[in-house]
């Protein structure tokens, strides 16, 4: 009976937050698509900067015969999961681009005061209409190339969705990081900036790189578990034991950044408000 | 100075950008001496070296014009005795050697931490024609900038464009590979846009990869593009003065 009413209460929890995120977004799509033009060109813009980069990479490819290894598909299907990470993660964490001016204005004051987790609203509280768009090419891109890439078990594909899902792990606990920090030192507009810059070595497999930069994409800053293993687990080139240790990271990672955010909280001064 | 840590994520960011791109080629090059007929050491060259043009070339502040006008802060300096156009060469002037300064430093940490191997120039007129060709960068930027910001005059949506152009020349600039490794007809679209004389055209000077002739072809296409973008940036200020409304006033 207890079991039943806390299973009840979570469910209803849970509801509440899909019903609040989805009339965030709503609000958030409804702002983005208020200037037609503005939108269409931010969406040429990134269509065209995910083009140029795959035309630097076929060119790169087949002038090279191939980087550590790696064929032109196997390169282009990591780009293709670098962008499906990093764009889902723009999708529903754009808000943290706009959150210092929150905590400089004293407006998260507001945030906190309402019955909802302020994490929750400073992380996904604006999802970008246009990053949700440039999915549909990304996917599609994603499985004509992983047809071409070389027989393909269903194992592997579970293995690669499951690193995808936990590389998406990965990037929130950076973007959690990156909140704890406005609010640490009020100071982050190059924080989150930083964070995509050096998860962008991840376009490419971490595997060319070379020692110790090699290492520390993997152990240290986990780019390399985020954006190569789930491609290489898909192509059978992870062993069980690295799988095991990505997810290890993963978790131990996204639990990192919660410790942090929560530490942060005590930290709010509250200022200008 | 007011938000440090701030200031020193701008500088850490800067150097995280030219790692990117300088540990991508250093790898690409661990396995070859020679790719796209370039050296390992022209390479390198090339790519450190488009951070410090890039600094100088492509640091402006007139990013803000067209939020002035959208904000009608614009009228401030309308009625001021001050040209518009100077106060931001002024300022650029001071941003650019702001910026000149920090990136010197961190260059020259990362020279002694990487230990590139260099290419260094020994004929004089390369020099005078490398110093030559970022003179007519910087002044092209400058004009086109201007001119991305004069757009606010017409339209509230000024971030749009610049992001499209930052994308056209984050590729068609050269800062992240040569151009001259695309194939031929992407490269002749890239020598037909302005945006090659920004990085890639100083830095083929610089490597001694062109000619006399071809650096002062160069440059005189250079400088028809200057005196292009300025013709095109006085018309549009008057026409934009004529609809400006100074709304936000």
């Amino acid at each position: 009976m207890y079991i039943r009413q806390r299973a009840g209460k979570s469910m209803k929890h849970i509801g509440k937050y899909i019903h609040l995120w989805t009339k965030l977004t709503v609000n958030s799509f409804l702002v983005s698509l208020t200037s037609r033009l503005s939108a269409i060109l931010f969406f040429i813009g990134k269509l065209l900067r995910f083009v140029f980069f795959g035309v630097f990479l076929i060119v790169l490819f087949s002038k090279t015969q191939g980087i550590a290894d790696y064929t032109l598909m196997q390169g282009i299907f990591f780009f293709l999961t670098f962008n499906l990470i990093d764009t889902a993660t723009q999708l529903f964490f754009r808000e943290v681009y706009r959150f210092r001016q929150l905590v400089v204005s004293g407006d998260f004051d507001l945030v906190l005061i309402k019955p909802m987790n302020p994490l929750f609203r400073a992380l996904v509280g604006g999802a970008d209409p246009l990053d949700l768009l440039m999915l549909i090419p990304y996917v599609w891109a994603l499985i004509f190339v992983g047809r071409r890439v070389g027989d393909i078990t269903v194992t592997n594909a579970t293995i690669y969705g499951l690193l995808l899902a936990n590389g998406f792990i990965i990037a929130t606990g950076f973007h959690i990081l990156v909140l704890a920090l406005a609010i640490v030192t009020t100071e982050i507009d190059h924080a989150i900036m930083i964070y995509r810059d050096v998860t962008s070595m991840g376009r490419l497999p971490i595997d060319i790189y070379r020692e110790p930069l090699r290492s520390i994409l993997t152990f240290v800053v986990p780019v390399g578990v985020m954006m190569t293993f789930p491609a290489k687990a898909l192509f059978g080139f992870l062993s069980p034991g690295l799988i095991a240790m990505s997810l290890l990271v993963g978790g131990l990672f996204f639990l990192l950044s919660i410790r942090v955010w929560k530490y942060a909280l005590t930290k709010y001064a509250s200022a200008s408000s | 100075m007011t938000y440090r840590l701030n200031f020193v994520l701008w500088r850490v960011r800067w150097v995280i950008q030219r790692l990117v791109v300088y540990f991508l080629w250093w790898a690409i090059f661990s396995q070859r001496e020679e790719l796209f007929g370039y050296t390992q050491s022209a390479m390198l060259t090339y790519i450190l070296l488009s951070s410090i043009i890039g600094t100088i070339v492509l640091g402006t502040t007139t990013m803000s014009i067209g939020n002035m006008i959208n904000t009608g802060e614009l009228s401030n300096f309308l009625i001021r005795p001050l040209s518009f156009f100077r106060y931001f060469i002024a300022r650029d002037v001071g941003d650019k050697l702001m910026n000149l300064a920090f990136s010197t430093v961190e260059v020259l940490l990362l020279f002694v931490l990487l230990r590139p191997p260099i290419i260094v120039p020994t004929n004089p007129l390369i020099w005078v024609w490398f110093v030559v060709a970022i003179a007519i960068g910087v002044v092209m930027y400058f004009l086109f900038s201007f001119l991305l910001g004069i757009l606010g005059f017409w339209s509230a949506d000024i971030w749009a464009p610049r992001f499209l152009s930052f994308v056209m020349m984050e590729f068609f600039a050269g800062g992240l590979f040569p151009l001259d490794i695309l194939p031929t007809p992407l490269f002749a679209l890239s020598q037909s846009l302005p945006f090659s004389y920004f990085l890639f055209f100083p830095l083929k000077v610089y490597l001694g990869q062109l000619n006399s002739a071809g650096a002062i072809q160069g440059l005189m296409i250079g400088l028809l593009w200057c005196i292009g973008l300025w013709c095109l940036m006085q018309t549009m200020w008057k026409k934009g003065l004529r609809v400006y409304t100074a709304e936000g006033r």
